[in-house]
């Protein structure tokens, strides 16, 4: 494992010694660790196999029951492709909107800083807020129709997914924007003065300097948004909430199980399918790297 | 060649100001809830002109806000919780830290190599089960309920032993020598020399604490214990017919402070986010 390796470079400081200080110095991060990380999770996969009660005790042993009806049903599949969909609209729309802006502001000048904040500045905001207004800006009276000229209630019908989409991704990108600005930032001096003595055009430093510079922020950006896509719940459901749309992801899946029918042992399975699909993607994530990845 | 660099520099100049431009687009949904919340429910049943935003601003929205909901206590709770988190954390990861940091003990790779492990378990997935204990504790509506949860971090410890492990070696030996005893070293060089490091945890921790639904929706069942974040989102899609303006003033109320800190603290949650956060 990559994380045994790691620790067996560190050489800590002197010689071994005896003390019991660095034991009583780990209990309490072990302690919360075991309550609220470790045991949840054995416990999430021990209720999968029984039928709960309202409050979360289990009754009898179904076995495999539960996981067969839940893979078994049709809305399983659909909040599977769902999320898919979703997780990819998000990836793709995020990484471009953060390329671009990050790519405006490539060169440190005086007054830089303003635009920077201003782009970044949505990593501040909480997603019921920007649900508040974004509910406003596109709703029938809106401003959005008050430009266009339209009169779509953009949150509802055809249109839902696409809003979403679009309102995510602004509230999302912030982050993105940030860690590819550290990539590009990367790019030594001298060789765009050399790129610009050769006569390179904007586009041709783009691709054959920027990007192969910042490759592990571009990376790592790609793959950052597809992971907080598969996690992201408040904005859907502030905005959606329901079940029966094409944003019923694995998430918002799990929260109405388990919070509001109080069928645990379901919420639980569809909890344990969404941390298997993270847990695939970051495979993927960790495998792709260290085949395209270019380190300096 | 003066000549030259006089129009460079105006053209960077254009350049700057071109892309203020684009930002303040970019960010403009802020302004227009800020517009908006100054404009009476009634006026935004119809499509809004310029007209109908000059001719009727007024503090009427905030006024009924203040009065039908608690927003002061939603701020209340809101702040304790981070505080009761940023403290909590802090302290906790920045002692584990220094075991992993400067001691070499038995099991330490296996401890370490939960911590890890901890830190790839998806929150999410563990809410289900987390939310039945907390209830089963007894813990719905109170401060421990929200915030136990988040006493122990990954990242935060992680942050804390990078930040130890960049002090010089030779400090701690000759602090040693000259019998400085472990938690004394910890107390007075390696906590202090850290402060960069916990600024970071501390704005990260208070934006995401700040900014969390999920876990407050679950365990503030109370209209007493809800959050700035819970009160905001009860607003939305709640009311038949929406009252759009005080729906703009709430979520104005809740956006200043998480804004501000942002303001204060930019460099070092950025920091914070990029410092290990990837290779090379």
């Amino acid at each position: 494992m990559r994380a045994a390796k790691d620790v067996a470079v560190i050489r800590p400081l002197g010689k071994k010694r005896t003390t019991p200080l660095p034991y009583l110095l780990l209990i309490p991060t072990m302690v919360f660790l075991i309550a609220f990380t470790f045991y949840p999770l054995v416990n999430c996969i021990r209720l999968t196999f029984y039928a709960t009660d309202q409050i979360g005790r289990p009754g009898a042993f179904v076995g495999l029951r539960i996981w067969k009806k839940v893979l078994t049903s049709d809305e399983f599949h659909r909040s599977i492709k769902n999320t898919l969909e979703y997780a990819s609209c998000i990836g793709v729309g995020t990484f471009s909107l953060a390329m671009i802006l990050a790519f405006m502001s490539t060169r440190a000048v005086k007054g830089s800083k303003v635009y920077q904040t201003m782009f970044a500045l949505p990593i501040a905001l909480a997603s019921a807020p920007i649900a508040a207004i974004m509910t406003y800006i596109f709703s029938k009276y809106g401003i959005f129709n008050a430009l266009t000229g339209g009169t779509t209630v953009w949150l509802s019908g055809k249109t839902l997914f696409p809003t979403v989409v679009f309102i995510v991704i602004w509230a999302n990108c912030g982050s993105s924007f940030i860690y590819l600005l550290v990539g590009f930032r990367n790019v030594p001096i001298e060789l765009l003065e050399c790129a610009d003595l050769d006569g390179a055009k904007p586009l041709t430093k783009f691709f054959k300097i920027y990007l192969p510079i910042a490759s592990p922020q571009v990376f790592f950006v790609i793959f950052l948004n597809i992971l907080s896509a598969f996690k992201s719940f408040a904005m859907i459901r502030i905005l959606v909430g329901t079940d029966d749309s094409p944003l019923a992801v694995l998430i918002l899946k799990l929260y109405n199980y388990a919070f509001v029918r109080e069928r645990y042992e379901t919420g639980c399975v569809y909890a344990l399918i969404l941390s298997l699909v993270i847990f695939l993607v970051s495979r993927i994530q960790f495998v792709v790297e260290k085949k395209v990845v270019y380190y300096q | 060649m003066s000549k030259v660099t006089i129009k460079h520099s105006t053209k960077i100049k254009i350049g700057v100001a071109i892309k203020i431009i684009i930002g303040l687009i970019f960010i403009s949904p802020i302004f227009i809830g800020l517009i908006f919340s100054f404009v009476p429910d009634e006026e935004l049943y119809a499509l809004p002109t310029v007209r109908t935003v000059v001719d009727n601003l007024t503090l009427r929205n905030y006024a009924k806000v203040f009065k039908t909901l608690p927003i002061f206590s939603y701020i209340k709770t809101s702040l304790v919780m981070c505080a009761i988190v940023i403290v909590v954390q802090i302290t906790v990861s920045s002692l584990s830290a220094y075991a992993f940091a400067f001691f070499k003990f038995r099991g330490r790779n296996l401890l370490f190599t939960l911590v890890l492990i901890a830190m790839m378990v998806p929150g999410q997935v563990v809410t289900i089960t987390n939310f039945l204990t907390i209830r089963r504790l007894g813990l719905l509506n109170t401060y421990l309920g929200l915030t136990i949860i988040s006493f122990a971090g990954g990242r935060s410890l992680f942050m804390f032993r990078q930040s130890y492990m960049s002090l010089p070696r030779e400090m701690k030996e000759a602090a040693t020598v000259d019998g400085c005893s472990d938690l004394r070293y910890l107390w007075q060089f390696a906590i202090p020399l850290s402060l960069p490091s916990i600024a970071s945890i501390s704005i990260m921790l208070f934006i995401g604490e700040f900014n969390a639904y999920l876990w407050p929706l679950l365990v503030s069942r109370k209209p007493q214990m809800y959050t700035i974040q819970i009160g905001m989102a009860q607003m939305i899609g709640s009311d038949a017919i929406p009252t759009y303006g005080r729906m703009m003033a709430v979520a104005m109320l809740s956006l200043i402070i998480p804004i501000i800190v942002f303001l204060i603290g930019e460099d070092y949650l950025i920091a914070g986010m990029t410092r290990g956060a990837i290779k090379g």
